[in-house]
């Protein structure tokens, strides 16, 4: 067997490991990489950004744990740019595993203001600035129930408090009061959000997708269904970039944690290495074609 | 009886499923809500307990019959019913506790410890493992054999370079190439493909409502 046809029927492992290394390493020794905000994402931002202060921005967390290191640092980045505006903010899931996640991103980022905070304005308290409202099923019930009254929907919020007594629910009583709904997500629910919350009550979305599900929601973009959209790990450090400088505005203090943009140094060595892959492949399967013909 | 009773609730659903959404009367309405607000919750209650009848009785016949990898049940059920206890009454986190006591000095097992402690790592590590199957797939299998191959492996190049911040810096027209790749030929690909799904849910749905499509009542259509 000649060097390209072994090259050809190489150990999977040796890609395996060449792949954990081009992983691992760049997290370990970091190098930075500025992203630069696609149209999908700038809308997404602007929108929320000059969106009126008595809207409510909604956040659906349909995704799950596998997807987390995609679609968390969305997440965060949503949580910080909406409290960071002063919009009242209201969390439920889709998907029951994605519970933990939301509570997981709300203790952080309110966390994160309370510490910083050196006026009542300047903090984030639960039912007041923001309420997290759980998980109830079918998704049918939510997403259309909530056009008439969220309370109804969701009776008790997360912590067992009931709905109907929070200060926030007084001006967030349906998708009236609601400026932008954004599904993150790691499947099509956000489909859903279009087909029942958006057709029925006309509810205007955004969504935050993983990447390699990105192409099936593009032609919901070009419609105006979805005012913008985050893509991958890529869409969310794109969002902290242009969070970031809006923070900064607030104090040196406000430099905070972007794990989407800590990871684009792996995401690029990984997506170079695939590419030297497919083109060392293709490189063997060609030249041995070569020899193999008279 | 046994076949006409589910076929004749399916018709009358279905048929005012649709027609609710396009009938804005407030008697119509009000049947609506109770429908999605009450009728379908007890069918998701019903759901649920299926679900977890149907799990346990798999796993207690593998054990039963000491199937392949029978212990693992064991795993499956003593995680459902622990899972479930504490979720239930052990509260959410330290600052939420429940009736059940979820901690041992500073050892805790709230839902939201056992969640983050098992269930993210669990899952991220069984997703994170495509990465190695797709490298070790797109060498393997991603050949340029002829022109629509051809043409695939462009487009993923540019993609996947598009998809990262350095891609911009080394070409600087590739991430527009890569979001116009994403905003015209392939949206147009997936206009045509939903179309063509859209017209099929709706086939499927009516076949299912009119009783021609009976696959669903078990036993073959």
């Amino acid at each position: 067997m000649g060097f390209w046809n072994r090259l050809q029927s190489i150990d999977r492992r040796w890609v395996y490991l060449v792949i954990w290394l081009v992983v691992a390493l760049p997290l370990i020794f970091p190098f930075r990489i500025r992203p630069v905000a696609s149209p999908p994402v700038e809308k997404l931002f602007n929108y929320i950004d000059t969106m009126p202060e008595d809207k409510a921005l909604v956040l659906s967390v349909d995704f799950t744990p596998d997807t987390q290191a995609e679609l968390f640092p969305m997440l965060i980045a949503l949580l910080r740019h909406g409290f960071a505006h002063g919009h009242r903010i209201g969390v439920l899931s889709m998907q029951v595993q994605g519970l933990g996640l939301a509570e997981e991103a709300l203790a952080q980022v309110a966390r994160e203001f309370n510490q910083r905070a050196r006026t009542r304005e300047d903090s984030v308290i639960v039912g007041e600035d923001y309420v997290f409202w759980g998980w109830t099923t079918p998704e049918v019930t939510v997403m259309l129930g909530m056009g008439e009254r969220i309370t109804n929907v969701f009776p008790v919020d997360y912590y067992g408090a009931k709905t109907q007594d929070l200060p926030l629910m007084k001006h967030l009583k349906n998708y009236d009061d609601v400026g932008l709904l954004v599904s993150i997500a790691g499947s099509s629910i956000p489909l859903s959000w279009i087909n029942y919350a958006q057709t029925q009550f006309g509810v205007r979305l955004g969504c935050g997708i993983t990447a390699v599900s990105a192409a099936d929601f593009y032609p919901y973009l070009n419609s105006g269904q979805f005012t913008g959209m985050l893509s991958g790990m890529k869409g969310a450090a794109e969002y902290e970039e242009l969070l970031d400088s809006r923070l900064r505005e607030r104090g040196p203090e406000w430099t905070l944690r972007r794990k989407g943009t800590e990871a684009m140094s792996s995401q690029t060595t990984a997506h170079l290495a695939i590419i030297a892959f497919i083109i060392l492949g293709n490189v063997a399967f060609f030249v041995s074609r070569a020899r193999r013909k008279p | 009886m046994k076949r006409r009773l589910p076929l004749l609730i399916v018709l009358i659903t279905g048929v005012f499923g649709a027609v609710a959404f396009f009938v804005p009367h407030a008697a119509v309405r009000d049947v609506d809500v109770t429908m999605r607000n009450d009728v379908l919750r007890i069918i998701a209650a019903f759901g649920l307990i299926l679900g977890v009848g149907s799990i346990l009785r798999h796993h207690f016949t593998k054990i039963r019959r000491q199937a392949e990898h029978w212990q693992y049940s064991w795993v499956t059920i003593v995680m459902l019913f622990a899972s479930a206890i504490v979720g239930l009454f052990g509260g959410i986190d330290t600052r939420n506790p429940g009736i059940l006591p979820t901690r041992i000095g500073t050892f805790s097992f709230h839902i939201q410890t056992l969640y983050t402690s098992v269930m993210v790592p669990l899952a991220a590590t069984m997703f994170s493992m495509l990465a190695f199957y797709m490298a070790s797939a797109a060498y393997r299998a991603f050949r340029a054999r002829n022109l629509e191959a051809t043409l695939l492996l462009v487009a993923a190049f540019v993609l996947m370079l598009g998809a990262v911040p350095l891609g911009g810096l080394l070409i600087r027209p590739l991430p527009e190439f890569a979001e116009w790749i994403l905003t015209v030929p392939n949206t147009a690909a997936k206009r045509g493909i939903l179309f063509g799904v859209g017209l099929g849910t709706i086939a499927t749905s009516l076949k299912i409502i009119l009783g021609i499509e009976r696959g669903w009542l078990g036993g073959g259509g």
